[in-house]
């Protein structure tokens, strides 16, 4: 084993000096130190810091999946009026009990909530820390840099205009729209293989009914769980159709199942719900909404 | 015209001045108050009782400059210590005059805080001490003249105290004493072990910084000021006596108490050591008395060895002694931004083992060039 060699003893006061004496020049004569000022001067964060959540009102759907995945449970949807976008929800926050994890902003399914790099937060009154959907407001925020999450433009389906002519099924070069018969409505529905699209976009042009159009949809970070319909428990009360915050769900009528009305007429048939899947962000208010039991989420127990 | 003449000059003017509005004043009374105000008028017109005020005036002086000097001191302290650390030092109060201010905020903010004794102190020796570290570090001044013309005289001939080096050196070392008595009567552990310990430091160090001393006064052949700094006027004895410098200024490090060197007041170990217990202004006056005697440090090495105020003549004496002790002190503060604390053992170890040695071996040497007839 090779001894330590000790240092002389004059190395032991010259060194630090020769080092203690760059650092002066540097900070001294031929530059500034590294200290920023603070109320004068501000860092420049980097655009992953993650400060106070800014949200983007025009692109928020109101889903609530921050609200879901938030661990520290502080943020919640409230209900506000808009002169331009009417009745709707968007989530809140409490800054106060924020661990800014950044896990709201990461499931967001249309990038509408981010975390900016504001950090001057403090309040002397606690209430003044819950912050209102108005207050985190920013619908210009989104521009102001390059989203990290990656986007694609895919073609979403608006089921009440299809009438199932399999015109974009033909033309798909990639082959990746199926016609599925939907069960007890004698009607096919396209069904999108999302991860084979090429966004051709042809789809799109060969729709006689302009059912189909392109949207930008952003990559998951998650995988969103499902829902699945017990078919036998759907009244068709709808219910899940008004709630769903992206339009996933579709009443269709069943036909065959009119009752006979007294004087022999034929009632208005039942519907059963419909998922478009493509469209789905996997926020289960569906699950919730549902008085039958007829929606179920996999891995997910009442 | 030495700063006696100058001193004695405006106590002669301003005498006059007023002992002629007092025997006019006399004028109106009876004649036995008119005796009187005349024996009080002669009386201040006296050469004995002017000589007497003028060195009061004269030592009023030498310490407003030094105080002047110690606020710079402090300044550069602070400044030099956020460069060397990478943080700007004071900035904001006195912007222009790069922070130069704050230590006199800081002093303001210290002059309005509470006294606190302890409870189970020795309140005689707690309020006693402060006092002893602070006269004892400003009568040093008084001996150290800064040119020939600028120091503390007795009579207009411009002559100093006559062993005024030998003066300064054992000014300087009644501190450990003030720093005993005031950690023993602080009733604290933490200021008993900075008192001690700044005992035991003064043993190691103070031997080797007289050796040095000495080999200057031998090859000046003079206890005085300007002797010394006259027999230098050929050659700085930094350079024949330089182990000895190196010597002197370790120990000053030592004698002064910063950092490489501050075991009394090790704040790590000792919380603060001996001025635990020490608040407000008393912690202010201890702070600045800190610089008093970097001051005094510096200028006893500049006066030693390196040629005090001898310099090209565009600048003054005065401001060319200055400027060698601000470098002086400005050494210190690098060192003692660079390196760690020693340990207890390590300060004895190097005082007795490597500084009195090399203050003998300079001691020889000095007494060498002094036989050979070189100086």
């Amino acid at each position: 084993m090779a001894e330590r060699k000790l240092p002389k003893s004059t190395g032991i006061v010259l060194k630090p000096m020769k080092r203690t004496g760059k650092q002066l020049l540097r900070t001294l004569i031929f530059g500034k130190p590294n200290t920023v000022l603070y109320p004068e001067q501000k860092l420049d964060l980097p655009q992953i810091y993650r400060g106070k959540q800014v949200l983007d009102f025009k692109k928020c759907i109101g889903c609530g999946n921050c609200v879901t995945v938030c661990p520290n449970d502080c943020m919640w949807l409230e209900k506000v009026d808009d002169p331009e976008l009417g009745k709707i929800e968007r989530p809140g926050v409490d800054i106060g009990r924020c661990l800014f994890c950044g896990l709201c902003a990461e499931v967001c399914p249309t990038v509408a909530l981010h975390m900016s790099t504001a950090y001057e937060l403090a309040n002397s009154e606690r209430g003044k820390l819950r912050l209102s959907p108005m207050d985190i407001r920013d619908d210009a925020f989104g521009s102001t840099f390059v989203e990290e999450r990656q986007k694609r433009m895919l073609p979403t389906l608006d089921l009440s205009k299809c009438t199932g002519c399999e015109k974009c099924a033909g033309e798909c070069p990639e082959m990746c729209i199926a016609m599925m018969p939907v069960d007890r409505t004698d009607r096919n529905k396209p069904e999108i293989n999302l991860a084979k699209c090429k966004s051709h976009a042809k789809c799109v042009a060969v729709c006689p009914e302009k059912a189909l159009t392109m949207t930008e949809v952003y990559e998951s970070y998650f995988e969103m769980p499902e829902p699945k319909l017990i078919l036998d428990n759907c009244s068709g009360c709808g219910a899940c159709a008004r709630k769903c915050p992206s339009n996933a769900i579709y009443m269709l009528e069943m036909p065959g199942t009119e009752k006979t009305l007294k004087g022999g007429k034929k009632g208005k048939p039942k519907k059963r719900a419909v998922f478009v899947f493509e469209k789905c962000v996997g926020c289960g208010r569906c699950y919730q909404a549902c008085k039958f039991d007829a929606i179920e989420i996999p891995g997910v127990e009442k | 015209m030495n700063l006696f003449e100058f001193c004695y000059g405006i106590l002669h003017w301003l005498v006059d001045l007023v002992n002629n509005l007092w025997y006019w004043l006399g004028d109106f009374l009876p004649w036995y108050f008119g005796d009187f105000f005349t024996a009080v008028g002669d009386f201040a017109a006296s050469d004995g009782h002017l000589t007497f005020m003028t060195i009061l005036l004269e030592s009023v002086v030498i310490i407003v400059v030094a105080l002047i000097n110690v606020l710079n001191f402090l300044w550069i302290f602070r400044k030099l210590s956020g460069r060397i650390l990478d943080f700007y030092g004071p900035y904001y109060v006195g912007y222009r005059i790069g922070g130069w201010l704050q230590n006199l905020a800081d002093g303001m903010k210290l002059f309005i805080k509470e006294i606190i004794v302890p409870t189970k102190a020795d309140r005689l020796g707690f309020l006693l001490a402060p006092v002893i570290f602070v006269a004892s570090s400003l009568v040093i001044l008084s001996v150290i003249p800064l040119s020939v013309n600028f120091g503390l005289s007795t009579n207009e001939s411009g002559e100093y105290v006559s062993a005024g080096a030998l003066f300064a050196l054992a000014a300087f070392s009644i501190a450990p004493f003030a720093i005993l008595l005031a950690g023993w009567s602080s009733n604290n552990k933490y200021t008993l072990i900075g008192g001690m310990r700044s005992a035991a430091q003064m043993m190691s160090y103070e031997i080797p910084l007289i050796l040095c001393a000495a080999s200057v006064f031998l090859l000046a052949g003079s206890f005085n000021f300007v002797d010394i700094v006259d027999a230098q006027h050929d050659v700085w004895f930094l350079i024949p006596l330089f182990i000895g410098f190196v010597v002197f200024l370790i120990c000053l490090i030592a004698e002064v108490e910063i950092i490489p060197f501050d075991l009394p007041e090790a704040e790590a170990e000792l919380v603060e050591g001996w001025t635990t217990e020490y608040g407000g202004m008393r912690f202010g006056l201890f702070y600045m008395t800190t610089a008093v005697r970097s001051y005094a440090g510096g200028a006893l090495a500049t006066a030693f060895f390196l040629g005090g105020w001898q310099g090209p003549s565009f600048i003054p004496d005065e401001i060319w002694f200055l400027i060698k002790a601000y470098i002086v002190y400005t050494v210190f503060m690098w060192l003692t931004w660079s390196v760690p604390r020693v340990r207890i053992d390590q300060m004895l170890g190097l005082g007795w083992k490597r500084l009195l040695p090399l203050a003998m071996l300079n001691l020889l040497i000095a007494a060498a060039l002094k036989s050979g007839g070189w100086f």
